[in-house]
C-alpha cells in the first residue's frame, strides 16, 4: 500500500513539472489531457487489482497471495492513435513548399491538413465563441484549444505568481541543526578530539610570527614611519635592485673612443703611412679593427660596413662568457695545518754538526754507543772495527777483521765491558782492553769463561790470543750465511742474531753466560729483516718485509701481528716504555705503532725523499730520528704519555742536512741517539760518522 | 741655527782611569759627541803628550764603548747637558803568534809555569816539558793511555833559566791513573813519584789547590777524588817490610771521594784564593760548589734557561770571584759563586761556532778571559763587552770539510796564551799590552 502511494506522489510531481515546462504558446491540450487521464485510469486499475488478490494455502500451510496478471494497457495509449510529427524543433517554414509537414514514427509523410483561408478563419472566429482560446500547434499545423488549467497557469505566470497554485513558498522551516542540544540528537558521535586540543596549524602560524619577532623582521611596538607621499624622481639615493644570486651580468661592450667619431679631431686621423701599415698587418695583429675616418657631416656617413661582423663577435662574446659562478675558497692555508707546538719549545734536540769521526776507508754500516755514553764502536766495509771517544772524536782502538763488519753491539750490562761483532757467519764477543778498570775486566772474563759448547746450530769456540786483542768468544754458526744483525736483551746475557738468508736458522738466541743457543722458531714466515727484545717484558719483535710479529718468549706464542702497510721494512726500534715502536721502510715511510691502539700504524710519516735506512728512539728524552739515503737525518719529538687516553704527540723538529755525502745512492746508513745527552750520531756511506748536538 | 746644532753635538766628559801612569786632568772637557773610541784615544794621547800613541779603550758604567758617543747617548736616552764620566784603560793589543811547538799527536792538556816552562799532555801517552825556546826538556813516559790533564805542583830553584832545578808535576790519563813526576830540568832525569789509582774510568781533569798540598781529580765515573801531594813515605816502610814486590813508584789512595754529579764529570777547579772551595762541572749540565774540608756539595748551579738545555760543562776556570764555564751549546757562561740563586747566570758570551772545550781567566785582569773551542778558534773576552775582543784563528786549519781542527786545552800564563788541540801543535800567543817605557 505504501509503495503504491509513493508511486502516486511521484507521478503527480511529474505532472506538475510537465505543466511548468509547457511553453504557453505551444501547448497541445490533448496531449496534457491524455496524460492526466491515463494517470487517473492507472489509479483506478490498481485499486481494482488489489481487490482481485486471491489467497490459497501454500505448501508450508500458510496462505499465499496470488496476484492477478498485470495489464499494461497498451490500447489506452493515445499517442498511437494520431501520427506524431518527428521532425523536432526546426523552423517549420522549411516545409512550407511541401505538401507534408513532417514524418511520423514509421517514416511516413504526414500530409498538411487542409488550411482554411482568411475568410474561413474569420468566420470561424465569429462562429466559435472559444476561438480566442485556440492556439496553433506548429507541428500539426492545427489549432488547439487551451484547457482551463492551462489558462490558469498562463494567468498566474502573467501575474508573476508561482505557476502551481498549490506551491507554498512560506512553509515553516524545520531546524534540523540547532544551537540547542536536543534530547535525541541527530548525530550521536562523540565530540572529536580536535575540539579540545589546540590547533596545530594555528601554533605553526604563531611560531612563524614568533620567529619573525626573534629575528627582528617584526619589531613590536614600532610605529610605522609613513612613507613620504612624494619622492624625488631624480635623486641619487635610490639603490639599484639587488641582483639575483645566480645573475651573471653580460660582458659589457667597450665604449666607443674619440677616433670612432664620424668627425674626429685631426690628431686622431692616421697618416698615409699609418694607413698603409694598418693595411699590411694581419687582421689578428691590428690594434684596432677600424681606421678613423672623417666625414664633413653626419649625412655623408655611409652605412656601417662591419655591422654583421660586430654583431657576430658580440654574440660570440655572450656565448663564450662564463655561465657558472665559481666561488673562490677564501681559506687561510695556515688554518688547515694541524696545531703543533713550536719546535723551539721542544728543545733539547740535536741541531748542528759538532764532530766528525773520519778514519774508515769503507762504508760504516753500523755502530754502537756504549751504555755509559763515552765510547763509540763502528764497524765498516773496510773490515775494521774502530772504537772512538765520543766527545773528542779520537779513535782509541782499531781491530782488523777478515770480513766486512755487518753489525756491532755493546752489551747493555754496565757491569761487564764487552761487545758483539757480526762477521760473515761468526759472532765475536770482544772486551776492549785498557778501557774499563781491572775489576770489570775480570768480571767480564769470568762471565764468559765457562762453556764453549758445540751444538747443532752453533759452535762456541775459545779464541787464541793471536786471533785478536780482547777476543773472548767466537760463536761460529753452522750455516754459512751472513749475519746481518745482533741485538742484545736488556740484561746483557742473551743476544739474538739475524741471518736473513739462512732459512729456519735465521733467528738464533744465544746465552752468553752459559754458552747456549736456542732456535726459537722452527719455521720463519717471510724474510726476517730485524729482531728486537722488548725493553721490559719478555716479548720478542720480529720484523719481516711487511709485518712485525710479537712473540711472548715465556709462553712461546704469537701475541700480535702488526701490519705495517709498507713494502719492505728496513729498520725497527722500540720506545723505552715498550708500548710504541717505529719502523722505517725502503719505500720512504716511517710508521709509528701504538701497541695499545691497533695493529695498524698510528701515524705514517713520509718526509724522506729516499729509502729510510735506520730509525732510532732516544732512551730518555722524547725524541726519535730517521736517517735516509737522501743524506738527511730527521729528528722528531715523540712524546708518549702515561695517560692511556692521550695519544702520542709527534712533531717534526729538525732536518739535519749537509753532514753526509751521498755516495752511490747511499746516504746515511745508521743513526743512534746518545744514551744520556740529546745528541745523535750517524754513520754514512761517505766513510765517516758524525756527531750532531 | 747651525751654531746651535754644533753646540748640541758636544758633551762635557770627565776622563778617569785606574792606571796611575795614564792619569789626566780631572776637569771636564767638552768633546764632540760623534767621536768614537779612536777619537777619544787621540784626545787622551794628546792630553798626555805621548809621542808614540797608546791605544785606549773607554768604558761608561763598566761597559765598553763600542759605538760613537752620540749613539750611546741615544740608546741610553741620556741628556748631553750632564757631565759624562768615562773611564779609560789601556787597550789590549792584538795577540801575536809567538811560536808553535810540534807534537807527535793531539795535545790534550797544557799548563804554563811562570812564562818559561810549558807542560803538555798528549794523546801519544807522553807528557812533555818545553822551555820558551821550543826545546823539549823532558818527555815523561809511563802512561799506557792518552793523557787527559796535567798540572804543576811545584818548581824549586831560583835561577832565571831554571837550571839545577826540580819540578814536580802531575798527569792524569785515560788509563784511570794519575801519576806524579819529579823531573830534574838539568840532566834529563825523571822519576815517577807515585801513582794515584781509584778511578774506574778515564780521569778527565785534575786541579791543584793554591797551597799545593792537595789536588782533586774528576773522572767519567762521576766521582771526584781528593788526593794529597805529600809523598807517602810512611807507607814505603810498611811495604818494604811486607816484602811486596817493590816498584819504583808507590800507589796512592784517595783521601776523600765526593759524589754528587750524575754522569761523567769533565772538569774541576780549586778556588784561587780559598783552597777550601772547589768547583766541578759535568755532563749533567750542572756546576757544583764543594766544601773541601767537609766534603760536601754546598751549591749546585744548573744551566737551564727557557729553551736550551744541552749544556754539558766542558771546562771551568775561576778568577778572583767569578767562574767561567764552557759549554756544549757553544756558549761561555760567567757565574758568580757567591749568589744563592742556583740558576743565575751572570753573563752569557756567545760567539763560538762549536763546543767550547776550555776556558782560562787572565792572570792579570779580572775582566779578561780566553776560551778555546772545537771550531778551532781562541777567543779573548772582556766581560765588560758582549763581543769578543779578539779571535785567534789558526790560518793553517782550513780543512776541506766544514769542521775545523778542535782545540782541547788553553792556558793563560801571565802574558801568554797557550793552546793545543787536534793539529798537534802547541801555539803560543803573546798578549802583551803596550809598554810605555819601550
Amino acid at each position: 500500500m505504501k509503495r503504491q502511494r509513493d508511486k502516486e506522489e511521484t507521478s503527480s510531481d511529474e505532472i506538475i513539472s510537465d505543466n511548468i515546462d509547457v511553453d504557453t504558446e505551444d501547448i497541445s491540450d490533448e496531449d496534457i489531457e491524455g496524460t492526466i487521464s491515463s494517470a487517473m485510469s492507472d489509479c483506478e486499475t490498481f485499486d481494482q487489482k488489489e481487490a482481485q488478490v486471491q489467497y490459497e494455502i501454500g505448501a508450508n500451510g500458510y496462505p499465499r497471495q496470488i496476484w492477478p496478471e498485470i495489464d499494461p494497457i497498451y490500447e489506452s495509449d493515445t499517442s498511437t492513435e494520431e501520427p506524431v510529427n518527428t521532425v523536432g524543433n526546426i523552423p517549420m517554414e522549411w516545409y512550407d513548399d511541401y505538401p507534408h509537414i513532417g514524418y511520423d514514427i514509421n517514416g511516413k509523410k504526414i500530409m498538411k491538413p487542409a488550411t482554411s483561408d482568411e475568410l474561413d478563419k474569420f468566420l470561424n472566429n465569429m462562429e466559435d465563441p472559444d476561438s480566442w482560446l485556440c492556439v496553433k500547434d506548429v507541428l500539426s499545423q492545427q489549432n488547439v484549444k487551451l484547457s482551463e488549467e492551462e489558462l490558469e497557469i498562463i494567468r498566474r505566470i502573467q501575474m508573476g505568481a508561482f505557476p502551481d497554485p498549490n506551491y507554498d513558498p512560506y512553509e515553516p522551516t524545520i531546524e534540523w541543526f540547532t544551537s540547542k542540544p536536543e534530547v535525541m540528537p541527530l548525530n550521536a558521535t562523540p565530540e572529536p578530539k580536535r575540539r579540545f586540543v589546540p590547533s596545530k596549524w594555528e601554533a605553526k602560524r604563531i611560531m612563524k610570527i614568533v620567529r619573525a619577532i626573534r629575528q627582528g623582521r617584526i619589531v613590536l611596538g614600532k610605529t610605522q614611519t609613513p612613507k613620504p607621499r612624494y619622492y624625488s624622481l631624480w635623486t641619487d639615493n635610490d639603490k639599484p635592485r639587488e641582483e639575483h644570486i645566480m645573475q651573471i651580468p653580460a660582458p659589457k661592450i667597450k665604449l666607443p673612443e674619440h677616433d670612432e667619431s664620424y668627425n674626429p679631431p685631426a690628431e686622431y686621423l692616421p697618416t698615409d703611412k699609418e694607413k698603409e701599415e694598418w693595411e699590411k698587418m694581419d687582421p689578428e695583429d691590428r690594434e684596432k679593427n677600424y681606421l678613423p675616418q672623417k666625414y664633413p657631416c653626419l649625412r655623408a656617413v655611409p652605412a656601417y660596413g662591419r655591422f654583421i661582423q660586430d654583431r657576430f663577435n658580440r654574440c660570440l662574446d655572450l656565448y663564450l662568457a662564463p655561465r657558472m659562478r665559481r666561488n673562490k675558497l677564501n681559506i687561510d692555508p695556515e688554518s688547515l695545518l694541524p696545531k703543533l707546538p713550536n719546535p723551539k719549545d721542544l728543545q733539547p734536540f740535536p741541531t748542528s754538526i759538532t764532530l766528525s769521526y773520519d778514519a774508515h776507508k769503507g762504508r760504516v754500516r753500523e755502530f754502537s754507543i756504549d751504555p755509559s755514553g763515552i765510547w763509540l764502536l763502528s764497524g765498516s766495509d773496510d773490515k775494521t772495527i774502530r772504537m772512538w771517544e765520543i766527545t773528542t772524536g779520537r779513535c782509541v782502538k782499531t781491530w782488523d777483521m777478515d770480513e766486512i763488519v755487518h753489525s756491532v753491539a755493546w752489551c747493555p750490562n754496565k757491569d761487564i765491558c764487552a761487545f758483539a761483532v757480526a762477521i760473515s757467519n761468526k759472532v765475536i764477543i770482544i772486551s776492549p782492553p785498557a778501557v774499563c778498570d781491572d775489576e770489570t775486566t775480570n768480571l767480564t772474563a769470568q762471565y764468559v769463561a765457562s762453556g764453549f759448547n758445540t751444538e747443532k746450530n752453533v759452535e762456541w769456540i775459545k779464541p787464541s790470543t793471536e786471533q785478536g786483542d780482547g777476543f773472548l768468544v767466537i760463536v761460529q754458526h753452522a750455516h754459512n750465511k751472513v749475519i746481518k744483525q745482533i741485538t742484545w736483551h736488556r740484561k746483557g746475557d742473551y743476544f739474538a742474531t739475524v741471518a736473513p738468508d739462512a732459512g729456519n736458522q735465521g733467528i738464533l738466541i744465544h746465552q752468553l753466560s752459559r754458552h747456549q743457543t736456542q732456535q726459537p722458531f722452527r719455521r720463519t714466515k717471510g724474510m726476517v729483516q730485524r729482531v728486537m727484545f722488548h725493553p721490559i717484558k719478555p716479548l720478542f719483535f720480529v720484523a719481516t718485509q711487511t709485518f712485525v710479529r710479537i712473540y711472548n718468549l715465556v709462553k712461546q706464542e704469537l701475541v700480535k701481528t702488526l701490519q705495517s702497510g709498507v713494502k719492505w721494512i728496513s729498520s725497527l726500534d722500540i720506545h723505552s716504555m715498550g708500548d710504541n715502536i717505529i719502523i722505517g721502510s725502503y719505500d720512504k715511510r716511517l710508521c709509528w705503532f701504538d701497541l695499545d691502539l691497533s695493529s695498524r700504524p698510528y701515524k705514517a710519516l713520509r718526509f724522506h725523499s729516499k729509502a729510510i735506512r735506520s730509525v732510532a728512539f732516544h732512551k730518555r728524552l722524547p725524541l726519535f730520528a730517521s736517517c735516509s739515503d737522501d743524506g738527511t737525518i730527521q729528528i722528531f719529538h715523540g712524546m708518549v704519555y702515561n695517560d692511556l687516553l692521550q695519544n702520542p704527540l709527534i712533531v717534526p723538529v729538525k732536518i739535519l742536512k749537509a753532514g753526509h755525502e751521498v755516495v752511490n745512492n747511499l746516504g746515511v746508513l745508521h743513526c743512534e741517539f746518545h744514551p744520556t745527552q740529546p745528541w745523535i750520531i750517524s754513520s754514512g756511506a761517505d766513510h765517516s760518522l758524525k756527531l750532531w748536538t | 741655527m747651525d751654531t746651535l746644532q754644533e753646540e748640541e753635538n758636544q758633551i762635557q766628559v770627565r776622563f778617569v782611569t785606574q792606571q796611575k801612569e795614564y792619569a789626566v786632568t780631572d776637569s771636564a772637557i767638552l768633546v764632540p759627541t760623534k767621536l768614537r773610541r779612536y777619537g777619544l784615544s787621540e784626545i787622551i794621547n794628546h792630553l798626555l803628550g805621548f809621542e808614540k800613541p797608546v791605544p785606549f779603550d773607554f768604558m761608561i758604567d763598566n761597559q765598553f764603548l763600542r759605538t760613537s758617543l752620540e749613539e750611546y747617548l741615544q740608546t741610553k736616552e741620556l741628556s748631553t747637558e750632564n757631565i759624562l764620566t768615562i773611564e779609560y784603560v789601556e787597550s789590549m793589543l792584538p795577540p801575536t803568534s809567538l811560536s808553535t811547538f810540534q807534537h807527535d799527536d793531539w795535545i790534550s792538556a797544557v799548563k804554563g809555569y811562570n812564562k818559561s816552562l810549558f807542560l803538555t799532555g798528549s794523546y801519544d801517552n807522553h807528557v812533555r816539558i818545553f822551555n820558551t825556546s821550543g826545546e823539549c826538556l823532558q818527555t815523561l813516559l809511563g802512561h799506557i793511555a792518552p793523557i787527559k790533564s796535567v798540572a804543576w805542583v811545584s818548581v824549586t830553584g831560583k835561577s832565571k833559566n831554571y837550571r839545577n832545578e826540580h819540578a814536580i808535576c802531575l798527569s792524569a790519563s785515560q788509563d784511570r791513573s794519575i801519576r806524579s813526576w819529579q823531573v830534574s830540568l838539568t840532566d834529563g832525569q825523571y822519576t815517577p813519584l807515585y801513582d794515584c789509582k781509584g778511578h774506574k774510568e778515564s780521569v778527565e781533569c785534575i786541579s791543584v789547590n793554591s797551597s799545593c798540598t792537595e789536588f782533586a781529580s774528576v773522572s767519567l765515573d762521576s766521582s771526584i777524588l781528593l788526593w794529597t801531594t805529600i809523598q807517602p813515605e810512611a807507607n814505603e816502610e810498611i811495604e818494604k817490610k811486607s816484602k811486596r814486590r817493590k816498584l819504583n813508584k808507590d800507589i796512592l789512595a784517595p783521601i776523600a771521594t765526593m759524589r754528587g754529579h750524575v754522569g761523567p764529570i769533565s772538569s774541576v777547579m780549586f778556588d784561587k784564593n780559598d783552597s777550601n772551595k772547589m768547583y766541578s762541572g759535568g755532563w749533567d749540565h750542572s756546576i757544583r760548589v764543594w766544601d773541601v774540608e767537609t766534603r760536601t756539595n754546598i751549591d749546585t748551579k744548573v744551566c737551564f734557561s727557557s729553551y736550551i738545555c744541552d749544556k754539558t760543562v766542558l771546562g771551568i776556570a775561576c778568577s778572583d770571584n767569578l767562574i767561567a764555564s764552557g759549554h756544549s751549546d757553544k756558549l761561555v757562561r760567567i757565574w758568580d759563586p757567591r749568589t744563592e740563586d742556583s740558576a743565575m747566570v751572570k753573563l752569557t758570551l756567545s760567539s763560538h761556532k762549536n763546543w767550547v772545550s776550555c776556558v782560562s781567566w787572565s792572570p792579570k785582569s779580572q775582566f779578561m778571559l780566553a776560551s778555546g773551542s772545537y771550531d778551532g778558534t781562541v777567543k779573548i773576552w772582556d766581560i765588560r763587552s758582549r763581543t769578543p775582543l779578539y779571535t785567534i784563528q789558526n790560518s793553517n786549519s782550513q780543512e776541506k770539510n766544514s769542521l775545523m781542527k778542535k782545540l782541547f786545552c788553553i792556558d793563560w800564563d801571565f802574558d801568554m796564551i797557550l793552546s793545543g788541540g787536534e793539529d798537534n801543535q802547541l801555539h803560543l800567543y803573546g798578549t802583551k799590552t803596550l809598554d810605555i817605557q819601550s
